[in-house]
Parts: C-alpha cells; structure tokens; sequence
C-alpha cells in the first residue's frame, strides 16, 4: 500500500468560496434581525409623526380621546397599561415566589414533575382563552361577590379609598389587572422555579446541615444567589402584562375617561388598539394610535433593556459564577 | 544524537503560541522524523497538546489564539497566512483525548471525511470504509452494524472509530492527543498496538501523560515543561540517560 | 436569661419558617385555584359544543347551525406559512451568533435585539405588518397574518439554534475541522444535526405560541366568513373566537367556546409533543 501518492493525486478542492458565501449568508439573516427591528420603530415612527406633529409632547399628558374633534391624548391608555401591569406584578411576583419555594425546596419528588410540568404548560394557554373566561366567568362573580364588600370595606378607606370605591359593574381596571396577574403567574413561576433549581445542592445541604430551616435556606442561601435569574423572571413577567392584547381587551371596559377608581372601566394601549385600529377613520386618528403602538414598544424597550443592563451589572459585580 | 536521524517530516523553527497575552510555547525547534513515533511527555499544562495543536493549525479556530515562527511541513511553512489549512488538515490527521464520533452512522463516520477531497464510486467509498476499519481494528465488531450511529458504540470503540476516520482520509502525519487517557486497558493495549502498526505508512506524534506509554510506543521522545521543550532525543536514551536533571527527576517520579 | 432568650429565638424561627411554609403552600393552591377554574370552564362550556360539525361547516350567521372550517383551515396554512417563513431566517441568524459570533460587536448586539423582539408585545408585530405591508397592498390578508406570525416565530427559533449550537462540545468541532472539514460542512453536517432535537423543539414550541395569538392578526389577516386564499382576508380560530365571543349573540358564543378549548387542546398538543422530542428543559422561551 503506498501511502503517500493519492492526496497529490487528487484534484484540489478549495472551500474557501463557499465558506464565504456561508458566513456572509449567516451573517445577513443575523443583521436582518436588527434590521426588522429598526424597521419596526422606524415605521411605527414615521405612523406617528402627523400626531407627533399635531399634539407634541402634549400628548402623553392629555386624556383627551375625541374621534369627533379630532383631539388625542394617551394618557388613559399608558396609565392603564402601567396600573395593570402593576397589580399583575403585585399579585403575581409572590404567588410565583411562593410556587418556586414549593416545588424547589417542600414539594415531594414525584409532585414536583407533574406539577412543574404543568405550570409550564398553563403558559402556553393562549391569552384570548384568559380574556374570555374574565369576561363570560368571572367578571359576574367578581360584580357580584368581591365588588360590594371592595367598594364597602377598601373603599372607606383613608388615601387608597378612592381606588377601590365605584360601581360594581365587574368589567375594569382592577378586573383587568386580576386577569393579567393569573396570566404571568405560570410565567414568572416556571422561571423562579428554574434559576432556583440551579443553586448548587451543596450549598443548600450545607445550610440544612447548620440546622436552618426551610425559610432560612430560601431567604439567606437560595434568593440571593438566584436573584439574577428572579429579577430576569420578574422582568419577563411584566414585558408580558404589558404588551398583552386579549386578556385585557375583554375585560377593561375600553373607556377613555380618566378615574381614580380602580373599579371602573379604562383602557390600555393594547386594547385601545384592539379595539379602535381597524375601525379609526381620518389620518390623525391612526396616526395617534400607531403613536400609541409606538409607546407600548418603547416601554417594553426600556423594561427589558432595563432589565438586561441589571443583570449585566449584578452578574459583574459578582464576577463569574459560572 | 543528531547523526542517526531519518528524514524530518516536521520542522519547527523558534515556535511560540500565544492564548491571548499568554504565552504557552517559548521558541520550540525540533524535527519530527518521517515514519516513525514521536512521543511527548510532561506534565499537564506543559504545552505539549499545544504544540501538537499547531501543527494542524486547528488553534485557527478559536479566536485570540495565535503563533510566532515556523512550521515547515514538507518544505513549506503551513503558518504562512495564506496556506489552506483545511487541506492541511486533510494530510495532518488528529485523534482527540475523548472519542468524538459524528452525529450519523458508523459508515458516514469513516466515509464524511473521505468525500470531503476525494471522488470514490459507491464500491470504492465500501472498500475504504472497510480498509480503514480494519487498520483501527475496529471491522469485526462492527461489520455487521455499519448504519447503526456512532453514539451506539463503547468509548474504546468510539476512540477506534475516530482513529480509522483520521485514517481512512490517508494523511500523512497522524496526531494523537492523549488518545488512550479515557480508556480502560484493554482499549489501550489495542491502542498502542495499532500505534506501533501505523508507523510503517504515517509519522505519528503522540502526547501523553502516561510515561510507560511512550516508552512503549515511541522511536522519539521529547519532555516539555513550563511551554519549553527541554529534551528531545531517542526513547531509549531519554528513559535510560537523560541529559538533562529536569528530565530524570520527571521521570524518576521526583518532579513535584 | 440567656436560655430563654435562646428559647424565644427558637420559637420565633420556627414560627416564620412554619408561616412561611404555610404561605407559599397557600400560594400554590391560589394558583391552581384560577387556572383549574379556568380550565373547567372550558371544558363546561366547549365539550358540548365539541362535533364533527366543527370541522365541516363553515362558521354560520347567526341563528344558523355551522362549524369552524374555514377558521382552522385558515389557522393551519397561516401557521404553516409563518413557520416556513420565520424558521430558515431564526436558524441562519442564530447560526451566526453561535458558530461565528466570538469576535465582532454583531453577534452580542443581534442577541440583545432579539431579547427585546422575543418579549415585544404581539399587537405591536401586527401594527408594523399593517404599516408596512397590508397599507402597500391596500387590503387585509392571510399573508399580512403570516408575515406577522413569523415575526414571532423568529426570535424563538433564534434563541433556540443559538442556545443549542453553543451545547454543542467543542471537540466535536475540533474533530471535524481536523479532518480539513470546511466550516460551512461542519456546521451544516455535524453541529446542526447534533442539535436538531432541540431546534426541532423550539420551532414547536414556536408554533404552538402563534397557533393561538389573535393580536397579530387583528390588522393584517383579519377575518372571514368564508373560504377565501391567503390573499384575501382569511378566517381564522382566534379572530373567529374574539369576533364570536364578543357578538350579542347566544349560538356563537357557544361556537367561541368550542374553538377556546379546540385551541388550547392544539396548543397543548403541540407543547407535550415539544417536550417529548427534548427531554431537557426547552430553552429559548
């Protein structure tokens, strides 16, 4: 056998062409993503510019909304997306904790997959089921049974009274921010209960050694070194709650008046978008809306920027873990 | 030690490699003989894999990763920008510490590289599959389950695998980069043996940690340490009458 | 003194770790209090809507007995167009960032952008794909949708290859480059068939997510009573339960609720069977 005849032997094959054309292929689909983002603020931009032009800075601070004469302002509807979102947080962030804490550190072996599986299951639900279901099942219950005793019990009280006293027509701000919060549980749960999985074993017997107890165990060794991965949940929650369309739609009431009662009908940015783009006639009209679109985008551009740049800086501070 | 010399196959003229602002090599020279084993030893960190590494030029895939002097294989100095390492590497073959088999059949294992630079009818790709297999000892276990993945097989045979890969592109120089240190005996005994088999037709370069090894398998040893090569010389001479102090305490067990 | 210091510090202790314990014992129960009652009502008002009529009339007028076909057919090819639409570019674009992304500022920046388009509100996708495309063509279409459904699909699957590819070891790499295997081989052959399970995951996962998004679709496909091609405006499950459920009327509230837990049986189907092709965690959500 000669061993050493045949690589000359062979014709030259060089790869170097099609490398390149591989690489610069790849690469084009990589910068087609920021392209599609640019694309995204540019045209919702220049969607907004004849209100930007028309109303200014004005336009956030205004709760005006008059398709008659043609004046808008956005405050209710980013108020109400930020009021929404804010008790979905306030009532979710603790639930979720609270589910992580079980499955990860009280739940037995053999619950904890079928339970873990389906939380990440219920996230998939799609949102418009959310909506319904607020809308046909609970927002009766809600009017009849929660409402009366809200607007009798909360609502006398000193400086939050006002929030929790109206009507109870069960269809709201706080109906809204309730669904929003049933929806983001799953979320924020499944990503509690992931980073918290990932503490090191070791370090948990360790303190369970010690004879600290469970609380102890979550609240000194567990939270601190997850809370990269929590405020990364916590963050994904809200872009959620922020942004979503049909769990909120059914049931805030699509009012544009401004109140401080949480009881009665709002808006947000998505379901004022919903509910009005498709049917909006005159220029200025859309054009308020897309410049609506726009602020929704801009804040989720912030929370989750935000929330990158913090996790960014606490994974530095900390130096690498990994 | 210079006068008996074969042929140099490699050689490498004031070598360094940098990892970044590190330098892991300090102007290595040496010659690689043609057709026979070169072992080398040292302990880990030593720069030995490092320096097997560059003469395929396979640090060309990390980024950051870089080297100062010459590497002249065959007359012509691969480090030169402009040379084509992926021909290169078809005629520098290397085996890995852990076996590393291809997400396919035990047949596409061998035949993948194979396609990659030669045109073989459906008959001659069988026969090489075959030729190969055989040289890696591998044929009789696996003859009967050619299209079964390559996963399927135990670690000894997956390290035999990819050692009749490297094989069955013909390369003229094979690296094996501690290729038995996560093998049990049995596959290492074979290992060896088919180290000892292939010389006849490849220069071989071995780096390894286990000294009884390269004693057994190696014409050449050299003993690196701290990214220098200290000695390099005939086995026998290097394992009897090491010329160098560093050298005999490392192998009478007193480095360290 | 001292040990009954050391007593009540004791009891204080065990008192917050037995609240504490308690709590989040309550917490789970809220939770699956709500999406158990969700669920039930679901099934209460869906199963007796559930017939073979579904799946062979086309959506009636009201007051007139019918099905969804036109809706899941549309649901379907929409879905199915996003998806051939948005996977190709998620899985080159995240082949870039995995396989040649070490060096250069657009690997991280693309990763960065991506982040924000993974969690950037839906109805936002579908404002876009109207400014951009449904006011150029001048009407509502299927296509519209799909485009914007494929906006969603994208930053998954980028995640997904991404994240995969980078599992994938080293040394396998190293093996392929030292048989003089070009990069475009290697990762074509070797390092994306290693990880197809879990990029075949994420695009499920993907799919599962658009099959039940109506806010996309409220600008671009919009809806239709009828059969129509991806041309027109096109029919489909979520416009169809949105418009139905939020109708005066009696029958096709019912209708809304049989294609509520129609989609959330799909969407669930399609996340079980994501989850059996990688038994890992599915990353990239």
């Amino acid at each position: 056998m000669v061993v050493r005849s045949r690589i000359s032997g062979s014709p030259p094959r060089t790869y170097s062409m099609a490398d390149l054309v591989f690489k610069n292929i790849t690469r084009f689909f990589a910068f087609l993503v920021l392209l599609l983002m640019a694309a995204i603020i540019v045209s919702l931009f220049i969607g907004a510019l004849p209100a930007i032009r028309k109303f200014g800075f004005g336009f956030i601070g205004n709760a005006a909304w008059n398709p008659v004469t043609n004046v808008f302002g956005g405050l209710v509807p980013i108020v109400g997306t930020l009021v929404t979102s804010a008790i979905a947080l306030l009532i979710g962030v603790p639930v979720s904790f609270g589910i992580a804490m079980f499955l990860t550190e009280m739940c037995p072996a053999r619950l904890r997959r079928v339970l873990g599986t389906t939380i990440e299951l219920l996230a998939g639900i799609p949102s418009i089921i959310y909506g319904m279901w607020g809308l046909f099942v609970f927002a009766p219950v809600f009017s009849q049974h929660a409402e009366p005793w809200i607007d009798s019990h909360l609502g006398r009280l000193p400086l939050i009274g006002p929030l929790f006293s109206g009507p109870p027509i069960g269809i709201g701000v706080l109906t809204a921010g309730l669904i929003l919060s049933i929806m983001v549980i799953p979320f924020i749960a499944a990503v509690m209960r992931d980073v918290f999985e990932v503490v090191p074993p070791l370090l948990k017997e360790s303190a369970y050694g010690l004879g600290a107890t469970t609380w102890e165990v979550v609240r000194y060794i567990v939270l601190p070194y997850a809370k990269v991965g929590v405020v990364g949940g916590i963050m994904l929650g809200l872009g959620r709650a922020i942004g979503e369309t049909m769990a909120v739609t059914f049931v805030i009431g699509n009012s544009h008046r401004l109140h401080s009662s949480l009881l009665l009908p709002g808006n947000s940015i998505a379901s004022t978008l919903a509910n009005e783009f498709t049917e909006a006639v005159g220029r200025i009209y859309t054009s308020s809306l897309i410049e609506l679109g726009l602020f929704l985008f801009i804040i989720t551009f912030i929370v989750l920027a935000l929330a990158k740049l913090l996790l960014i800086r606490l994974s530095r501070l900390e130096g690498h873990r990994s | 030690m210079t006068k008996n010399l074969p042929t140099a196959k490699i050689v490498v003229r004031d070598l360094n490699f940098f990892y970044g602002e590190i330098q892991a090599l300090k102007n290595i020279t040496m010659d690689i003989p043609e057709f026979h084993v070169t072992a080398f030893i040292g302990p880990s960190g030593c720069g030995k894999s490092t320096l097997i590494r560059t003469f395929n030029k396979i640090y060309k895939i990390y980024p950051h990763q870089r080297t100062a002097g010459q590497i002249i294989l065959d007359g012509v100095d691969i480090l030169q920008e402009d040379s084509d390492h992926n021909r290169l590497r078809a005629k520098v073959g290397m085996v890995f510490q852990q076996p590393t088999p291809f997400p396919m059949s035990i047949y596409n294992n061998i035949a993948f590289g194979v396609k990659l630079y030669e045109k073989l009818s459906r008959s001659g790709m069988d026969e090489r599959v075959e030729w190969a297999l055989n040289k890696a000892a591998l044929w009789d276990e696996v003859k009967d389950v050619l299209h079964r993945s390559g996963y399927s097989l135990s670690g000894g045979q997956q390290q035999r695998l990819c050692i009749a890969r490297a094989i069955a592109v013909k390369p003229e120089v094979l690296l094996l980069d501690e290729p038995a240190s996560a093998l049990d005996p049995i596959s290492t005994a074979r290992i060896e043996n088919l180290v000892i088999e292939l010389k006849k037709d490849y220069t071989i370069v071995i780096v390894t940690l286990n000294m009884q090894q390269a004693a057994r398998v190696s014409d050449y040893t050299a003993y690196m340490y701290l990214g220098e090569l200290i000695e390099f010389a005939p086995t026998e001479l290097i394992f009897t009458r090491p010329s160098r102090k560093e050298t005999e305490d490392y192998i009478t067990g007193k480095f360290g | 003194m001292r040990t009954t210091d050391f007593i009540s510090v004791q009891s204080r202790r065990r008192s917050v770790n037995f609240l504490s314990q308690a709590a989040a014992t309550f917490t789970v129960c809220f939770g699956l209090f709500w999406l158990g009652w969700i669920l039930l009502t679901l099934l209460q008002y869906g199963l007796p809507g559930m017939s073979l009529k579904l799946f062979t009339e086309l959506t009636p007028p009201p007051g007139s007995p019918g099905g969804l076909i036109n809706a899941i057919a549309g649901t379907f090819f929409m879905v199915m167009l996003a998806t051939l639409i948005g996977t190709p570019i998620g899985i080159l674009a995240g082949t870039y960032m995995a396989e040649y992304g070490q060096t250069g500022w657009l690997s991280p920046v693309t990763g960065f952008v991506n982040d924000i388009l993974l969690s950037a509100p839906s109805i936002v996708l579908g404002l876009f794909v109207y400014e951009i495309y449904v006011v150029s063509v001048g009407h509502f279409s299927g296509i519209a949708g799909s485009f914007a459904l494929g906006l969603l699909v994208i930053p998954v699957v980028v995640r997904t290859t991404e994240n995969m590819l980078r599992m994938v070891p080293n040394r396998l790499r190293e093996a392929a480059a030292a048989l003089g295997t070009p990069q475009w081989k290697m990762i074509t052959m070797i390092t994306l068939k290693a990880s197809r399970a879990g990029i075949i995951t994420g695009v499920l996962l993907a799919v599962a997510r658009i099959s039940g998004e109506t806010a996309p679709l409220l600008f671009t496909s919009l809806n239709n009573m009828f059969w129509s091609n991806l041309n027109q405006p096109t029919a489909n499950l979520p416009m169809m339960i949105f418009d139905y459920a939020m109708s005066p009327y009696k029958d096709w509230h019912h209708l809304a609720w049989a294609g509520a837990l129609l989609i959330t049986l799909a969407v669930l189907g399609l996340n079980i069977l994501a989850r059996s092709f990688f038994k890992q965690k599915p990353l990239g959500r």
